[in-house]
């Protein structure tokens, strides 16, 4: 589902800051992987690299089989509002919007029908456990709320690969205990591909596999012993 | 401390320099329009004064009748008159030379004998052949020309100079130059001295002269020789001295003076609109900042004094921009009034370089300043009230602008009724200024009101949006209801904008109609024949005997010759028109209030009764029975009004009066218009190429109905020509505005839109989101501007229009104009809003994202 191969990522002028050195990762799809490593190392550029958001200064990038660097900005762009979902420590929903309409904003804009979006953003509140604040703006809604509407806009238009960067960061231990609760329902649904940026250790527990960074470069890859099993 | 923020303030603009572009450009463009109309303004008073001063030479006392003149005879009067030293008669032409690219000529006609003591005129002694070229004068058909006006045309002594006459075209030939310095620097260059009793003859004047130019006797006052001269002279005829008589000239342009003054304060208060603008998106982008400044200890009022600091910086470059600017268009725009000046009320002024006033340029500074310090006033209030756990807090936990309380809604609604209320129940002739003060008042209510108004508009098209053009339609919309009080800045540039444009075309369009009914009641004729092109004209007369001639061709009914002058009246001045009464009732009788009884119309034949237009009425407060006193070259005539008619003329009023009786008291029987009626089944066209064939060698302008309609027309246009230039740069800055907004929209919004890209919105999305917000910006714009209208149309139409010209003009509102300016204003906002869209879709996600 994802193929990196030898990437390279420098920043500034002449290059000096070096995010990711000759990195390369596989991810099988419906695979489910935790990214972890100190801050600075590199995993947040990779989360963007696989996402499209980020071109490698070398090596190459692929996303179900399609390299990233052959694409055009709007194909990039197409590939990732097709089939790439994504959750932020943050959030980012946009504030003037109902929580339904964050939802269905991925698929308003690929074009899909007003009344077709709402009903499908409004199925996946309801399985969010958000069918009653469907109405609410985000500064009306608690942290886990927040990320419950990001979660559903994420999977509103049944992307292959959902990644997440720092899901829970944002969020008290209980509230970050429930939103993981609904991702691993939601994995074992629909089988996505996941891909999570944390620092959490019992996050990536949560996750098949869990790959360990440091100063742009793969330290660890290791299985988990808890593993959910996804049904794709 | 104010040093160290002022230092954090221009670090600030090193990452924001287009907005700081933008706002400094606002603040130049309109202290630039301000400066350069003021300038103007000063600058054809200037000339008006100089040419006055300058053509008065030495003398202390000049002797005038108005237009008219007055006959040869008052010169022994006041040649006789103890006290006086020297008496020089004077006839003061604007001629229109032979040549196609040249404007007018002042020809001043004087004695060749005694005028050297008198003026200076320093002639050329290489383009000369005797000591004196004023000698020359007394041979018929010389000319004496300034060096600049012949150098333009290749002239030298001995060549020929073309020339308008009474007579027609006329060639004079040149007997010396003097220099560009004296009486040469009058009019531009542009003047020319002839032998006076050879100007009585050449343009007309028949034995009268236009003016004595006279010194008093050394040990013996002016106010004495005044007193003396008065004694002796009609009433009718003015001894003045020349200073006053500029002022009286100034008088005569007051009402286009404080019809520009009023617009050039149009732009500036736009920028106010702009600046307000630029400084609530500076404290949204610096919002982070400020709460880091007040959680390290820096009390609200030094945040205040930073942003007012910025405020007075970022006014101080741009208004000195704006001067430099307003400089070098102020030449143009003088000699564009002078223009008008001449057109609309036959004011000899050529301001052909405006001076640089340090005056009014402080003036213009302090002005810009203080606009900058009242549009940068809520938002650095606001800045300093910023509570600094909210300020470091996530943008997503930002509360919305809580603006749009209806205690603010309430006190708009208030001061909007208030205005009106004062506008419509306190005389207008109470003062124009405490007018404006309510107009200014109605405009207050409405800014008032404006984030309300954005924010309904905003949710009012959210549907319309989202269905015409999906989510980013709504995202658009979003972005103006969240934030109404960013959008309704520009909204409300806009609005000012807009309001002045529609006001200005709907009085333009109120007063054709007007003047249409009015022609169409009173200048009734089938042809006009004029003197000259303008509405009037000292200058140029024709004679009876060509209204006899035209009188005398086929398929003319009947012919009246109109005399249309300017007299004195209780300090001021008024027109009058003296027509053939018969002529007049027959065609224009249903014209004049109720009708006119049989005693009225035999008052009027006989000259014991005078007809006034509405708005003479209005200005002195008079009805009909009241009396009028005029006094004339031969004595005081009291005349009492017998009807009441509109007329569009005069600003001033116009007195119609008997012809008959005209030329037996004020002496003068020129003529300035043939009013031809024809018989039934007369061609126009053909009695027309008669009236030219007879008029050959004259300069004489034949119009029929619908010419003369069309010329008036342009009249009109070209009396309001400045007013539109002015109001294409109002809506400039406003775009200018909307760019600005746009910018500072997709900043602020930078993450919001990073996040659009980020979970699939396409550049092309994107652009087109911020795209919509500004046409949805143009649409409420356009609807609050036409709203503003509505008020200021009755304003102009009412108040204004009734004090400054004694006239009201019906109200009417322009609804074509404002539907079509739909399209045009939303075209220009896109145009406004391309770069702020190429930016935001060029934004780079990650970035965005991380943006705070």
């Amino acid at each position: 589902m994802i193929e990196l191969t030898d990437v390279s990522k420098s920043y500034g002028a002449g290059g000096k800051v070096r995010a990711l050195r000759n990195f390369s990762l596989k991810v099988a799809p419906g695979e489910r992987l935790a990214l972890m490593g100190p801050s600075g190392s590199g995993k947040t550029t990779v989360l963007n690299m696989i996402c499209g958001l980020d071109q490698p200064t070398s090596g190459t990038v692929k996303v179900a089989g399609v390299a990233l660097s052959d694409l055009s900005d709007d194909a990039r762009t197409r590939l990732r509002r097709e089939k790439i979902g994504m959750i932020f420590q943050t959030f980012n929903l946009l504030p003037t919007l109902t929580a339904l309409e964050n939802v269905a904003l991925p698929l308003r804009l690929q074009g899909i029908s007003r009344s077709e979006a709402t009903r499908r953003a409004c199925a996946l509140l309801a399985r969010t456990g958000l069918g009653d604040r469907a109405t609410h703006r985000p500064d009306e809604l608690s942290g886990g709320e927040r990320q419950r509407v990001a979660i559903a806009r994420a999977l509103v238009f049944e992307p292959r690969l959902l990644l997440g960067d720092e899901p829970t960061g944002n969020l008290d231990s209980a509230t970050g205990e429930e939103i993981l609760c609904l991702l691993d329902d939601l994995y074992r649904e629909r089988g996505c591909t996941v891909l999570m940026v944390t620092h959490d250790e019992i996050v990536a527990r949560r996750c098949g596999r869990i790959v360990t960074m440091r100063d742009g470069q793969i330290l660890k890859d290791k299985r988990s012993r808890r593993r959910i099993t996804g049904t794709a | 401390m104010l040093g160290t923020l002022l230092f954090i303030t221009l670090r600030q603009w090193r990452s924001h320099k287009l907005r700081v572009l933008l706002t400094t450009l606002s603040i130049a463009l309109g202290v630039g329009v301000f400066f350069a109309i003021r300038t103007a303004n000063a600058a054809l008073l200037d000339s008006l004064k100089t040419t006055v001063e300058k053509l008065a030479g030495k003398a202390t006392l000049q002797v005038t009748a108005g237009e008219s003149g007055f006959p040869e005879q008052v010169l022994d009067t006041v040649r006789a008159t103890p006290g006086v030293r020297l008496a020089e008669p004077v006839i003061e032409v604007i001629a229109q030379t032979g040549y196609a690219d040249e404007g007018s000529l002042l020809v001043l006609g004087v004695d060749t004998t005694g005028d050297r003591q008198l003026r200076d005129y320093e002639f050329d002694p290489t383009q000369t052949e005797i000591a004196d070229p004023l000698l020359y004068l007394a041979q018929p058909n010389s000319i004496l020309l300034s060096h600049s006006f012949a150098a333009r045309h290749g002239l030298k002594v001995g060549d020929t100079l073309p020339l308008y006459t009474a007579d027609g075209h006329k060639e004079f030939v040149v007997r010396g130059l003097f220099q560009p310095t004296g009486i040469g620097e009058i009019f531009g260059g542009n003047i020319a001295a002839m032998d006076v009793y050879s100007a009585q003859v050449v343009f007309g004047r028949g034995r009268n002269f236009d003016r004595i130019d006279l010194t008093n006797s050394a040990g013996i006052p002016i106010e004495v020789v005044q007193q003396r001269l008065r004694a002796q002279l009609s009433p009718g005829i003015e001894v003045l001295r020349p200073e006053v008589r500029g002022e009286a000239l100034e008088n005569s342009v007051t009402a286009m003076r404080a019809g520009m003054t009023i617009t050039s304060f149009v732009s500036l208060l736009v920028s106010v609109f702009i600046i307000f603008n630029s400084f609530s998106i500076a404290v949204n982008q610096r919002w982070k900042e400020i709460g880091v400044l007040r959680a390290a200890g820096v009390e609200r009022r030094n945040i205040l004094r930073m942003f007012l600091a910025e405020a007075c910086l970022v006014a101080l470059v741009g208004s000195a921009l704006g001067i430099a600017g307003g400089f070098y268009l102020a030449s143009g725009t003088a000699r564009m009034m002078g223009s008008i000046a001449g057109a609309a009320y036959g004011v000899a002024a050529s301001p052909e370089h405006a001076a640089f006033q340090v005056g009014l340029a402080v003036t213009s500074l302090l002005l810009g300043v203080a606009a900058s310090l009242a549009g940068a006033w809520l938002p650095a209030r606001a800045a300093s009230r910023l509570d600094p756990v909210l300020a470091l807090h996530n943008v997503e936990s930002r509360q919305s602008e809580k603006v749009l309380g209806w205690g603010r809604v309430s006190a708009g609604a208030f001061v909007v009724t208030a205005g009106l209320l004062l506008i419509y129940f306190t005389s207008a002739r109470g003062g124009l200024n405490a007018q404006f003060a309510y107009a200014g008042a109605v405009l207050l209510g409405l800014v008032l009101l404006l984030p309300k108004i954005v924010h309904l508009t905003a949710r009012a098209l959210r549907p319309l949006m989202d269905w015409a053009a999906g989510s980013e339609g709504a995202l658009a919309m979003d972005a103006m209801i969240q934030s109404p009080r960013r959008s309704s800045a520009t909204v409300g540039a806009l609005m000012i904008g807009l309001m002045f444009a529609y006001s200005t075309a709907a009085y333009i369009q109120s007063y054709r109609q007007v003047i249409d009914r009015w022609m169409g009641q009173v200048l009734n004729a089938d042809l006009f024949v004029a003197a000259s092109p303008f509405m009037r004209s000292p200058s140029y007369h024709l004679s009876e005997e060509l209204g006899r001639s035209i009188a005398a061709l086929p398929g003319v009914k009947r012919v009246e010759n109109i005399r249309l002058i300017s007299v004195p009246y209780h300090g001021d001045a008024a027109t009058l028109s003296a027509i053939e009464m018969d002529g007049f009732l027959a065609r224009a009788a249903d014209a004049i209030d109720g009708g006119l009884g049989s005693r009225a119309r035999e008052r009027l034949l006989y000259g014991e009764g005078v007809v006034a237009s509405r708005n003479f009425a209005a200005r002195w407060g008079m009805r009909v029975g009241d009396s009028v006193h005029l006094e004339t070259p031969t004595g005081a005539l009291e005349l009492p009004i017998v009807g009441l008619l509109d007329d569009y003329r005069s600003e001033k009023g116009t007195l119609f009066v008997d012809r008959a009786l005209f030329k037996s008291r004020w002496g003068d029987s020129a003529v300035d218009f043939v009013d031809v009626n024809l018989l039934p089944g007369a061609d126009a066209a053909q009695v027309k190429r008669e009236v030219r064939r007879l008029t050959a060698n004259t300069r004489v302008f034949v119009y029929t109905n619908g010419e003369f309609k069309r010329w008036v027309s342009g009249l009109v246009d070209r009396f309001f020509m400045l007013n539109y230039m002015q109001l294409v740069i109002a809506v400039l800055v406003a775009m200018l505005g909307i760019m600005n907004t746009l910018l500072i929209s997709v900043s602020e919004r930078q993450r919001e839109l990073g996040i659009v890209r980020a979970i699939g919105g396409l550049r092309s999305q994107v652009r087109k989101l911020v795209l919509l917000e500004a046409v949805a910006i143009s649409i409420a714009g356009v609807l609050v501007g036409a709203l503003a209208a509505v008020f200021n149309i009755a304003f102009l139409s009412h108040t204004v229009s009734g004090v400054l010209a004694g006239y009201y003009i019906p109200f009417y509102f322009p609804a074509l104009l404002v539907v079509a300016s739909v399209p045009v204003v939303a075209a220009g906002s896109l145009l406004a809003g391309w770069w702020p869209a190429r930016r935001a879709a060029r934004m780079q996600v990650i970035e965005a994202i991380g943006y705070e």
